[in-house]
């Protein structure tokens, strides 16, 4: 007799969760505890169990769906039950999934931002999606409570469960021309959908450009230590970068602007992100009003906040808005890179590693330390004579630390 | 009871007969070069036959064999410098002005026929294949044969259609201030089609130096001439228009020579056209190796009759009775001839592979599959060291200018320093430059070079065409009103626009045709179409769109720089109109295949040209919700479309309008939109939106009109429901 199998409350809770990926096809045999789904809610990705041997009959929503307990999944039945039988349970005849109409701007856009048609309302004429639904979509996702940064927070979000992991289904025809052994999906967690969503956004909505920088941070790495043989809390060469950046906005307040459809809008207070990494990806916390902030003010926050980031604690609020964002990798040694602006933010400053190199110094090769940074730059609010001024501003202050302390 | 008097068409019109005094005083070299390229064409022909019969001729082989002593006859009283063409059945003619420029000395028939007499035959006879080492590398085959160095202007394939053209090559042999003259060969089917009948009233109002060699086989197909006219004698005509007209055996090679030297002396002497009706017989039925007896429209007995008659046979006899040739001689002349035919198809065909008996093509011969849409427009190397210049590159100063200004002033500067330039057209000549002014001062200027011609838009359009093969000059037509395309659309299509391709994609064609585009002026039905969707749609033209008086003088030199016929579409609301235009310099060529932003936007990519665009300005001004990126196309043919602008602004504002004003059936936009889902799919948001006038032409009535048109309103409606997303 078929039946139909709900997400159970004891798995869900009464959170908001979504269906992730189908790990059983229609028409495949269920044994007790096969695994049949993925579903992800903002805290852990859970499996969906077949409760007896059987068939899956029919899927009842698509991968990407929201789903709460009690919601209808799957039709199962009996070894030998058919979609009929599924409709019987269902009450009618099996319904033609019915097409999707959206226009192909939509559709290639909801492809590359990982979004479902079918979880997309469509505004044009007879219910099509339009590209204009796909980015509404797009904002909402983009403004859920926080689901990215939260799933990295939370507890359950270790390195990914290993019932996530799982060889890909052998119906993959990708997977199916290599050997099992070569290849490993692991599927999408959604802080990687997320980053791979706005990232994607980003690159092609927002014109970069970008602007490099080297600055002598010779006195930049002797304040430094300075500071850590005499202050409570340790300042890291970052923590001063923050704050340079921070002064270097003040000093240059064009730059301290976002886009948006109308306007560009300009801040009072400099607010700045700062990316930390995660064992799942990355999250960026805003320090507010950081032109204001003291330097050991700025690094005891930001020790905070990646403490907080580490174990999952970082709220929503602490993720929302900034107007750039100072993402570091010198301490991997890397020399120079280039970011791709977090929206709708104008700015990422990429710093590089101090370094020692030789350096022409008044008609002498001397060896110092140097620092490369490289500003990426919405074109559509800033110009590049405004950022060429803004970097001006800024390695000057590198140059000259006692500045960035006043 | 009324009184009558007799009256007679001034120029003469007679029947030349040969004596046997002409048969003596003949030079000998004449008569054994008619004997000879009559032995060639007619082994030629043999030979074409026997290749159709065997399926090695793709399409129609009309034969002459029969009327080869016309088309000989005449072509011998001719040099060099003049110019031939001639109709679908014209291998003879052909071949007889193209042996004539390789053999300038004679065909001495005793003799082994030269290797450059082989080797055009062979060329010929590859063209008639479809074959890569023909003319046209065989593209133009039987029915379009051309060799421009031996003054063989091009064989035609439509009835009549290359009498206009033939009367412009003539044009401008006299405007080049040179004796030769044109031929024109056709037969008695084209008498009485009207591009025929318009080119002998044209060529005889300007005096041309034209031949008008009328063929009279007597049979169109299978119409007998006397079911087809109610005057047999087709040479009639002639004087009806006053032209001086012979009437002459067209199987005596001898009395056409005559005949033609006759006229040739008349139109050499600057006195005008002539015509020369040649009574000839084809053996065979129109097309193919069987006689017409069998096809019930004649008899046998007629055919036999005429067969005596045979200029071959005559001629022979005659070299026989002068002693310049025994008989054995004469049947070694006609072996060799067909010897060589078959030496010629042993270098193009071989035995098929199992079947011995049995003939094909050498691969080797095919022109290359990817040959098959190159050079339906030239490569533009013409604009290299242009001086190039568009609006943001524009060096010279601005000004206020109003656009019929323009027109007659870039026209004026361009005859200035370019001699070749002629304008022709209805009244350009009075009026203060024509019914609008566009021509104003030229014919003061330049009284020879200013031509009003007779209301006969074929005519003249083709004699244009003519004058751009020819290449000695530059034509510029004006089209009073753009409908008047279908009276012209013969000579405007199947002629001008096709002929660089059909001959071989060499030839160049530079033509400008200025159409004026009249939408709402009160004409009404006939008078009030936008031909830009026909020319779009028909291959080998370009079409420039000016819309402002700067476009219109940068556009026109670039049109009148191009080697290949553009139409320049002048919209008459805008002549009216001022706009930014040049100061002083009138010299700058704006690049073909350059689009104009006219308004940049985010949401709606609207593409127009000519008044339509300032028309979605203006609808623009009223509509703050729409950010709507305008793109005037300025070059509208499949070949000068500027991708690079519309690709940008498509995959920008993913939505796509194309505004016209012209009615919806020979709209421009339907091709473009096609092309646009094509290369744009992914990146479109809502289905192309069209703005066009309804399905009927605007009618008189002003309501009528208003209402058949599209304008600012419609522009309007459309562009807010497609940024509403209501639309399609």
């Amino acid at each position: 007799m078929a039946d139909v199998l709900r997400l159970p409350a004891a798995v869900a809770g009464q959170a908001e969760a979504v269906l992730t990926t189908w790990l059983v096809p229609e028409g495949g045999v269920l044994a007790p505890r096969d695994v049949i789904a993925t579903v992800e809610t903002a805290k852990a990705s859970f499996d969906v169990e077949a409760e007896s041997a059987g068939v899956l009959l029919r899927q009842l929503v698509r991968e990407g769906d929201e789903v709460t307990a009690g919601t209808p999944l799957a039709v199962t039945g009996a070894p030998g039950e058919t979609a009929e039988d599924a409709a019987a349970v269902l009450g009618g005849p099996v319904p033609v999934p019915s097409r999707i109409f959206a226009s192909p701007i939509a559709r290639r856009l909801a492809r590359e931002m990982d979004l479902e048609l079918a979880a997309i309302t469509g505004t044009g004429p007879n219910g099509r999606i339009r590209r204009r639904d796909v980015e509404t979509a797009a904002e909402q996702r983009a403004a859920r409570p926080a689901p990215a940064p939260a799933a990295t927070a939370a507890p359950a979000a270790e390195p990914p469960a290993p019932a996530a992991e799982t060889a890909a289904p052998a119906a993959e025809p990708s997977s199916a021309v290599a050997s099992a052994a070569a290849v490993r999906d692991v599927p999408h967690s959604r802080l990687r959908r997320a980053i791979a969503a706005r990232l994607t956004e980003s690159k092609q909505t927002t014109p970069h450009f970008y602007l490099r920088g080297t600055a002598d941070a010779e006195r930049l790495w002797r304040l430094k230590e300075r500071l850590n043989t005499s202050g409570p809390v340790k300042i890291t060469l970052n923590d001063l970068v923050i704050k340079a950046v921070a002064h270097a906005h003040t000093r240059v307040p064009e730059v301290n602007v976002i886009w948006t459809a109308d306007a560009i809008r300009h801040f009072a207070d400099v607010d700045l992100s700062v990316a930390i990494a995660t064992g799942e990806g990355l999250v960026t916390p805003v320090i507010r009003s950081a032109d204001r902030l003291s330097v050991s003010t700025i690094a005891a926050f930001v020790r905070d906040q990646s403490e907080r980031a580490r174990t999952g604690r970082l709220r929503q609020q602490d993720l929302e808005g900034g107007v750039a964002t100072v993402t570091n990798l010198g301490m991997y040694g890397t020399e120079e890179f280039g970011a791709i602006i977090n929206p709708p933010q104008s700015a990422i400053l990429a710093v590089g590693a101090v370094r020692q190199q030789p350096v022409a110094h008044e008609g002498k090769v001397r060896v110092r330390r140097v620092m490369t940074v490289t500003l990426s730059v919405d074109h559509r609010p800033i110009d590049g004579v405004t950022a060429a001024r803004w970097m001006r501003a800024f390695t000057a202050l590198l140059e000259d630390p006692e500045q960035i302390l006043a | 009871m009324s009184e009558h008097r007799t009256l007679a068409a001034p120029a003469p019109w007679v029947q030349l007969i040969v004596t046997d005094d002409d048969w003596d005083a003949a030079e000998p070299g004449l008569l054994l070069t008619m004997f000879s390229q009559l032995a060639l064409i007619r082994a030629f022909e043999e030979n074409v036959l026997e290749l159709a019969g065997a399926g090695l001729i793709n399409g129609p082989a009309h034969s002459s064999i029969g009327q080869e002593g016309g088309a000989v006859g005449s072509v011998l009283a001719l040099t060099d410098a003049d110019t031939v063409n001639g109709s679908h059945r014209g291998h003879h003619q052909f071949l007889a002005k193209a042996l004539h420029h390789v053999t300038p000395d004679g065909i001495d028939p005793a003799q082994p026929y030269p290797e450059a007499v082989k080797a055009l035959l062979l060329r010929s006879l590859a063209e008639i294949c479809g074959l890569d080492r023909g003319f046209s590398h065989g593209r133009g085959g039987s029915m379009h044969l051309q060799w421009r160095e031996a003054g063989a202007i091009g064989t035609n394939a439509i009835v009549g259609g290359g009498v206009p053209l033939a009367a412009g090559s003539a044009w401008a042999h006299r405007q080049a201030g040179s004796d030769a003259v044109a031929v024109t060969y056709f037969g008695d089917g084209a008498a009485n089609i009207g591009s025929t009948l318009e080119t002998l009233n044209l060529a005889a109002a300007w005096k041309l130096p034209l031949c008008f060699f009328i063929e009279n086989n007597m049979y169109a197909v299978s119409t007998t001439v006397s079911e087809a006219t109610g005057e047999p004698r087709l040479s009639a005509r002639g004087p009806g228009f006053g032209i001086p007209s012979w009437r002459v055996d067209g199987m005596n090679p001898l009395a056409v020579h005559l005949a033609m030297g006759e006229a040739l002396a008349h139109m050499r002497a600057g006195r005008g056209p002539a015509v020369i009706e040649a009574e000839v017989y084809r053996y065979f039925h129109q097309n193919g190796p069987l006689p017409g007896s069998a096809f019930r429209y004649r008899t046998r007995e007629e055919e036999l009759q005429w067969r005596e008659r045979d200029p071959l046979l005559m001629i022979g006899a005659q070299l026989v009775r002068r002693k310049l040739l025994d008989s054995e001689q004469i049947d070694t002349a006609s072996q060799r001839a067909g010897q060589l035919m078959s030496e010629i198809d042993d270098v193009l065909l071989e035995a098929s592979p199992g079947a011995s008996d049995k003939r094909r093509i050498k691969a080797a011969e095919w022109p290359d599959p990817k040959f098959a849409d190159v050079g339906i427009r030239g490569d533009l190397g013409e604009f290299a060291g242009a001086p190039l210049a568009d609006r943001d590159s524009f060096a010279g100063s601005l000004e206020p200018v109003k656009f019929i200004d323009s027109v007659a002033a870039v026209m004026a500067r361009r005859m200035e320093t370019d001699d070749r330039i002629v304008v022709m057209g209805e009244d350009v000549h009075r009026l203060n430059g024509g019914t609008n002014g566009a021509t104003r001062g030229l014919k003061d200027r330049f009284p020879t070079r200013v031509l009003g011609t007779p209301i006969s838009e074929n005519g003249f359009c083709g004699l244009a065409g003519g004058v751009a093969l020819d290449g000695r000059f530059r034509p510029v037509v004006e089209l009073m009103y753009a409908d008047f395309m279908w009276v012209a659309a013969d000579q405007l299509f199947n002629q001008i626009g096709k002929a660089r391709h059909m001959f071989g994609g060499g030839d160049s064609v530079p033509l400008v045709l200025r159409s004026k585009v009249a939408l709402g002026t009160g004409y009404g039905s006939q008078h009030s179409m936008d031909p830009a969707g026909v020319f779009a749609t028909s291959p080998g033209w370009r079409i420039a769109a000016p819309s402002t008086p700067f476009d219109y003088v940068g556009l026109m030199n670039s049109a009148l720089r191009c080697q290949d016929p553009v139409v320049v579409l002048e919209h008459v609301d805008l002549y009216a109109s001022t706009g930014e235009g040049p100061a002083d310099d009138l010299d700058y060529c704006i690049p073909v295949g350059k689009a104009a932003v006219r308004r940049h936007g985010a949401a709606l990519t609207v593409i127009s040209y000519l008044a339509m665009t300032n028309m979605e300005l203006a609808a623009l001004e009223h509509l703050p919700e729409v950010d709507a990126e305008v793109i005037d196309l300025r070059w509208l043919d499949r070949a000068s479309i500027d991708w690079e602008t519309i690709g940008e602004s498509v995959r920008k504002t993913n939505n796509v309008l194309i505004a016209e004003q012209g009615a919806r059936g020979t709209s421009y936009g339907g091709w473009l939109a096609d092309e646009i889902q094509r290369r744009y799919f992914d990146w479109l948001d809502q289905p192309i939106g069209r703005v066009t006038g309804g399905e009927a032409s605007p009618s008189i009535s002003r309501v009528l009109e208003r209402a058949a048109i599209a304008g600012t309103d419609e522009a309007a409606a459309v562009m807010s429901a497609m940024v509403s997303g209501n639309h399609g």
